[in-house]
């Protein structure tokens, strides 16, 4: 017996030594993690590479997905046009024009809330970060309706108030786009820099007034300094949600004749008959080499230098005493949240109580919106179809960052780093993009897995989508976790699921369950993937409201939005009051 | 018979060996602590030795079982080597209760929860937390958390007790009491011990035997009394306390009983008698450890049977129970430990002499 086992431990030695490179790929890797991790490789290449790739071959073949064709280059000289050098300038044009006045407004967010006496402090952050929360196709509906220059409420005030007949205000517009892009961007923004704000050791600053400096010179000199590679890292990942945005130009920009590349490729697959697949893919790829470039200089600059996320502990560090002026900083807060969340859900509520917005007056008054969305089957197949892909997606996408962070963040195994790099890959695709690689995808898969047309189709888009920021979670959840808590309780007798199970995941499951909100809310307002590849059957909330707001029926578009801003707000409720107090218990 | 045998064991980050080739015996029930500055290995071995790191090469028993061979590939992983380990961060899980923590070991064991509860409660009792196995693990202070940590690792009776330096982030007091406190309970239970630490105090205070360690290689094993007086060189002779090194030549060798060698020494400006482990030749230089506490301040011209040397007192410091005094003489500088209220004055010449016993050539 004992002399079989010799022979055979001689003969794995002798075999393994043949093959340098599998004994070193496999050596001390036990069969199941080598199974585990092709697996999972697999999954991730079928939702980041295979998309990218179909693109690529989209791109060089001048039929739609499934037409026999040729390989040309015509894709690629079609975008070499005038427009389209007006198109790019465009897109990062008012991608910068958003994010500037955006990092001031959010810098002196950030500094009222977190180190200032400002009154109602608390609730005044929950409040500016919401409209971070809501779809931005609501908000952009509303203010549609708003800043219409012929009907808007805000254009009927004036004339009320002046008594003339001008309309000052006109959301279809440069203007327009870059104003509902901040609204948007400001809460981002502040959430991003906000813990900054509030782990800065108070002692920096005070060592500089002890030094003899002054007020204004302590703040540029000590605290602008410090926050600098946060704020550096915020502006960069605000631009490049800049250019990957894709509502904002849609409702303001297209009807002025303001084309962003996001809205090009929606045009030129939704708008054109026949659909112009070659070009749509082709200019992805510009796109996709300018958030590349972006994404490199990011990488310059903050030279793994990383900051905060969304999470963040009750600090309390020294406030600056306002004064009277404490209510002046109030007041602005209030009027952040005013501007941006009290007045577009006014104008859903009004508008969904009027029979025609625009004409309010006392006999237009009715409930007839109400009743046609209760009674839409399409209405109702599209919120089970919304709260089926949040949930199962939010699940899937946590499940899959938990296990690929763990993977990067706290083995050595081989192949973290091309697993880690696979599953980062969709954060240079926008929305837009990564719907036109799946469509690709889907429709050039056999006939035997029929995902093209189905909701499986959105559900594996949000899942690629969400992979990139589940996985930071869930590092950083990872990361704040000494190897010693996993190690003790090998040495004491448990297993590596065993471990699994009742260490890292009883105490990761926080960060899980924020991270969880953050991917549905991101599911729930997604639209511009949701577009290119839903069929009938398969709507979600946001494709129904884009398609009533194309007819026309602003209407049900405000009494659909009021449900959807109802579910926001139940959401940020349940996050804030449930998972705080869990997260607050360890 | 549980006891721990390494042999030949390294581990080699490429080139570079954090362990190198050492070879260790620790018996059942001995308490032996791995002492040596960071990065000369202690951790490593230990880490080795529970399985958390592989060995490049070299066997690695616990009792009768091989538990990691390198050359037969040979490796039993943590969770089946029936250890008990004391973290430096004490690794108390933050998200169970302190009975919860102490009850892991048993729970992943699948024992009957009558047993779990009886084991628990009693080890919560050997280190005198039994009132708190309720309380959430983050609302424990250091000390306490130290204690569940140990009550965590004594719970199921393991083969071998693993502590790496358990007390680095107490402070001074409490590290002197829970050192007391491992002893008794090491000493109560017969419990086979490795403990990891750079404090060479804790060390002497602790152990059966001391295994010196720096540079990956083992310097010295022995009891804490011989390492501190007989070092087997001049690293371990620097390790301990703050002895005066003194380079000397060798005049004569003659063997003593016991084992030991006699020498006459020549240094620059002094001449006397040391002691030394091995013979050495005549011509050869040796150092010479003398420990402050074993040099006397004495009225000029006595002579006796060891070293002697004269000087200047350069400055006292007073200590409490004693006061540091350093000698100026001509081959630099001497500390002694004099009594506290001596009566000495910066300036003044002194005789300093050591007995031949305490004064003790490396090579």
């Amino acid at each position: 017996m004992a002399l079989s086992a010799d022979d055979r431990i001689a003969d794995i030695v002798t075999a393994r030594s043949r093959l340098p490179h599998v004994r070193r790929f496999l050596n001390g890797a036990p069969a199941s993690r080598v199974v585990g991790l092709t697996l999972l490789a697999l999954v991730l290449a079928f939702l980041s590479v295979y998309p990218l790739s179909m693109l690529l071959y989209g791109s060089l073949h001048s039929t739609p997905p499934g037409v026999a064709g040729v390989f040309t280059l015509d894709g690629y000289r079609d975008i070499a046009s005038q427009q389209n050098l007006l198109t790019l300038l465009n897109t990062v044009g008012i991608a910068l024009a958003k994010t500037i006045p955006s990092l001031i407004l959010a810098v002196l967010l950030a500094w009222i809330l977190a180190r200032t006496d400002t009154p109602f402090r608390g609730t005044l952050e929950v409040l500016v970060t919401l409209p971070f929360f809501i779809p931005p196709i609501l908000t952009a509906m509303a203010w549609g309706m708003l800043g219409n220059p012929q009907v808007g409420l805000l254009n009927q005030l004036y004339q009320w108030i002046t008594g003339s007949t001008a309309s000052p205000i006109n959301v279809y517009s440069y203007g327009g786009v870059v104003w509902h892009m901040m609204q948007y961007s400001v809460p981002f923004l502040f959430l991003l820099i906000v813990d900054a704000f509030r782990a800065m050791d108070p002692s920096l600053e005070e060592a500089a007034r002890m030094c003899g400096a002054t007020r204004l010179r302590t703040f540029y000199t000590v605290t602008l300094q410090l926050m600098l590679p946060a704020l550096t890292g915020a502006a960069i990942l605000s631009f490049i949600r800049g250019i990957e945005n894709f509502e904002s130009p849609l409702f303001f920009g297209s009807p002025a004749g303001i084309h962003v590349i996001t809205t090009d490729i929606y045009d030129s697959i939704n708008q054109r008959s026949p659909p112009q697949y070659q070009y749509a893919t082709a200019i992805s790829f510009v796109i996709m080499a300018l958030m590349f470039l972006i994404i490199l200089m990011q990488w310059r600059i903050l030279r793994g230098r990383s900051f905060q996320t969304v999470t963040g502990k009750g600090y309390s560090p020294a406030v600056m005493k306002l004064g009277r002026w404490r209510w002046a900083t109030f007041a602005f807060c209030a009027l952040f949240f005013a501007v941006t969340v009290v007045l577009p859900v006014s104008q859903l509520l009004i508008g969904s109580f009027f029979k025609f917005f625009g004409f309010y007056e006392w006999e237009m008054l009715t409930l007839e919106h109400y009743q046609a969305v209760a009674g839409s089957s399409e209405f109702w197949r599209a919120f089970g179809n919304t709260m089926l892909l949040g949930l199962v997606g939010a699940t899937l996408t946590m499940l899959l960052g938990g296990i690929v962070a763990y993977v990067s963040v706290r083995t050595k195994w081989r192949g973290r780093r091309l697993i880690d790099a696979m599953a980062w890959l969709p954060w240079m695709m926008p929305g837009i993009v990564l719907g036109v690689g799946f469509l690709w995808g889907f429709a050039l898969l056999p006939h035997a897995i029929p995902i093209y047309g189905t909701i499986w189709a959105l559900l594996l888009a949000y899942i690629s989508l969400g992979t990139p920021l589940s996985v930071r979670v869930m590092s950083s959840a990872y990361g704040q976790l000494s190897y010693d808590l996993e190690e003790c309780s090998r040495v004491h007798g448990a297993g590596w699921l065993q471990t699994m199970w009742r260490i890292m995941i009883a105490l990761v499951w926080p960060s899980f369950a924020v991270g969880w909100v953050l991917i549905f809310f991101g599911i729930m307002r997604e639209l511009s993937a949701s577009v290119l590849l839903y069929s009938v059957g398969s709507e979600v909330l946001s494709v129904v409201l884009l398609k009533l707001w194309a007819n026309g029926s602003a209407e049900q578009v405000s009494v659909i939005g009021l449900i959807m801003m109802a579910m926001v707000i139940v959401f940020r409720w349940v996050q804030l009051r449930v998972i705080k107090r869990w997260i607050g218990a360890l | 018979m549980s006891n721990v045998v390494l042999e030949k064991v390294s581990r080699k980050f490429g080139e570079f060996a954090a362990v190198n080739e050492i070879d260790l015996r620790v018996a059942e029930g001995e308490f032996v602590t791995l002492l040596g500055p960071s990065g000369c290995g202690k951790t490593t071995t230990l880490r080795m030795v529970a399985g958390l790191e592989q060995n490049t090469s070299g066997r690695i028993s616990l009792g009768n079982e091989v538990v990691s061979d390198a050359a037969s590939g040979v490796f039993v992983p943590s969770e089946r080597r029936r250890l008990g380990m004391v973290f430096q961060s004490y690794a108390i899980w933050p998200h169970m209760t302190v009975f919860e923590n102490v009850a892991y070991p048993l729970r992943v064991r699948r024992r009957p929860l009558a047993e779990i509860r009886d084991l628990v409660s009693r080890s919560l009792r050997l280190v005198e937390m039994e009132g708190f196995s309720e309380r959430p693990a983050p609302a424990l202070s250091g000390g306490q958390q130290q204690r569940v940590a140990i009550a965590r690792a004594l719970v199921f009776e393991p083969k071998v007790l693993l502590l790496d330096e358990p007390l680095s982030n107490l402070d001074a007091k409490l590290r002197l009491q829970m050192g007391d406190e491992f002893r008794a309970i090491q000493r109560r239970l017969g419990m086979t011990t490795l403990y990891v630490t750079h404090d060479q105090s804790e060390a002497m205070a602790l152990s059966d035997r001391v295994v010196v360690m720096d540079w990956g290689r083992i310097q010295q094993v022995g009891a804490p009394e011989d390492i501190y007086r007989y070092p087997a060189n001049r690293t371990v002779a620097g390790f301990f306390g703050n002895p005066n090194l003194l380079d000397a030549s060798v005049e004569a060798c003659a063997r003593l009983e016991g084992g030991r060698v006699q020498l006459d020494v020549v240094g620059h400006g002094w001449q006397g008698r040391c002691e030394a482990a091995t013979e050495v030749q005549p011509g050869q230089t040796v150092t010479v450890m003398v420990r402050p506490e074993d040099i006397r301040i004495a009225p000029a011209g006595t002579d006796k049977d060891g070293l002697r040397w004269s000087g200047r007192i350069a400055h006292t410091i007073f200590r409490g129970p004693t006061r540091s005094i350093v000698v100026e003489i001509e081959d630099g500088r001497l500390n002694v430990d004099a009594p506290a209220f001596g009566g000495y004055s910066v300036g003044d010449n002194v005789t300093v002499v050591v007995p031949r016993h305490a004064a003790w050539a490396v090579g």
